[in-house]
């Protein structure tokens, strides 16, 4: 092995550490489980609300309750611009979610056009298709390996509805939020068990492990 | 100064991101937190790694990023060692 892969296994293994907490596996969960909570109950400012909670909570999880445990690490420009790519990913896909919404209430008026019962009859293969794609898309752009199968969950419960399963659009959508969010629960879970919080102490450059009550080490 | 193992790996892990604090440098590279100190104050002293140090929540936080310096130093060791290996040939299983 060529030390510049070495260096490359280092680089991608401190990256994947960093979805290894599994919060971002409940905030994407718990996106899903938000469209499906608008379509039952037919509030459409559901979504908008997850985005509004869910950002701020996740950052303030990760600096209270990932950072002690992992540190705190920038990378390079690469991983840098995949972020990105992935912020602006879930959030179209979040916009999608809120059209596909409407153009389903839309769909089911009298007075829509025809061209709309073409999408009608086939919406949800197609959010299904749209979503699982852009899921895994975003797990191609950072690199985070858990998406491809969660787009492939999501595309796969919502073909089944298309091709006639027992269970409707918002069902869907709130199982594979359910079963994603339950995924990442488990991941945080194992996550703060295996890393015990550290920190830095008053002292210059000294660290110490967060112990017991008796301050033994 | 690189080729000790601990800064060694310290470095190697500095090299492939920007910046990282103790907590992820002690996770990563295994080292006890004296030794980690040790390691890093003899790197800075070197030129080859900023420590900035600042207040995070009130608690003291460091961030270490290797210098232009420091990725000098660093490539120049990966094109020694590189060097140093490249005529030796593979070693056949039982060979003396």
């Amino acid at each position: 092995m060529t030390r510049k892969a070495l260096l490359s296994e280092i680089e991608r293994k401190a990256w994947l550490q960093t979805f290894e907490h599994g919060l971002w596996d409940i905030a994407i969960g718990l996106l899903w489980l938000s469209f499906g909570l608008s379509i039952l109950t037919g509030i459409a400012w559901m979504t908008p609300i997850w985005v509004a909670v869910a950002l701020p909570a996740m950052q303030q999880s990760m600096r209270r309750l990932i950072a002690p445990r992992i540190g705190h690490v920038t990378f390079r420009g690469r991983r840098r611009r995949s972020m990105s790519r992935v912020t602006a990913i879930l959030t179209v896909t979040a916009l999608l979610g809120l059209v596909f919404f409407l153009l389903t209430s839309w769909s089911t008026r009298s007075d829509a056009p025809a061209a709309i019962d073409w999408f009608r009859t086939h919406m949800l293969a197609l959010i299904g298709l749209i979503w699982g794609g852009a899921l895994g898309v975003a797990g191609w752009a950072a690199d985070f390996p858990r998406l491809y199968t969660y787009g492939g969950i999501l595309f796969g419960a919502l073909l089944g509805a298309d091709l006639g399963l027992p269970y409707n659009l918002a069902e869907a959508l709130l199982g594979v939020g359910a079963l994603i969010t339950a995924a990442g629960l488990i991941l945080l879970l194992r996550f703060l068990w295996r890393y015990p919080p550290l920190q830095e102490s008053g002292t210059e450059g000294a660290l110490e492990k967060r112990t017991g009550g008796d301050g033994s080490a | 100064m690189i080729h000790e193992p601990a800064r060694l790996l310290i470095v190697a892990h500095l090299y492939v991101i920007d910046s990282a604090d103790y907590v992820f440098l002690m996770q990563r590279a295994g080292l006890t937190w004296g030794n980690l100190s040790s390691h890093l104050s003899k790197l800075e002293e070197a030129g080859y790694v900023e420590l900035i140090k600042e207040f995070v929540d009130r608690k003291p936080h460091t961030m270490a990023k290797l210098t232009a310096e420091g990725r000098t130093a660093f490539d120049a060791y990966r094109h020694q060692m590189k060097a140093l290996f490249a005529d030796l040939p593979d070693e056949s299983p039982g060979s003396g």
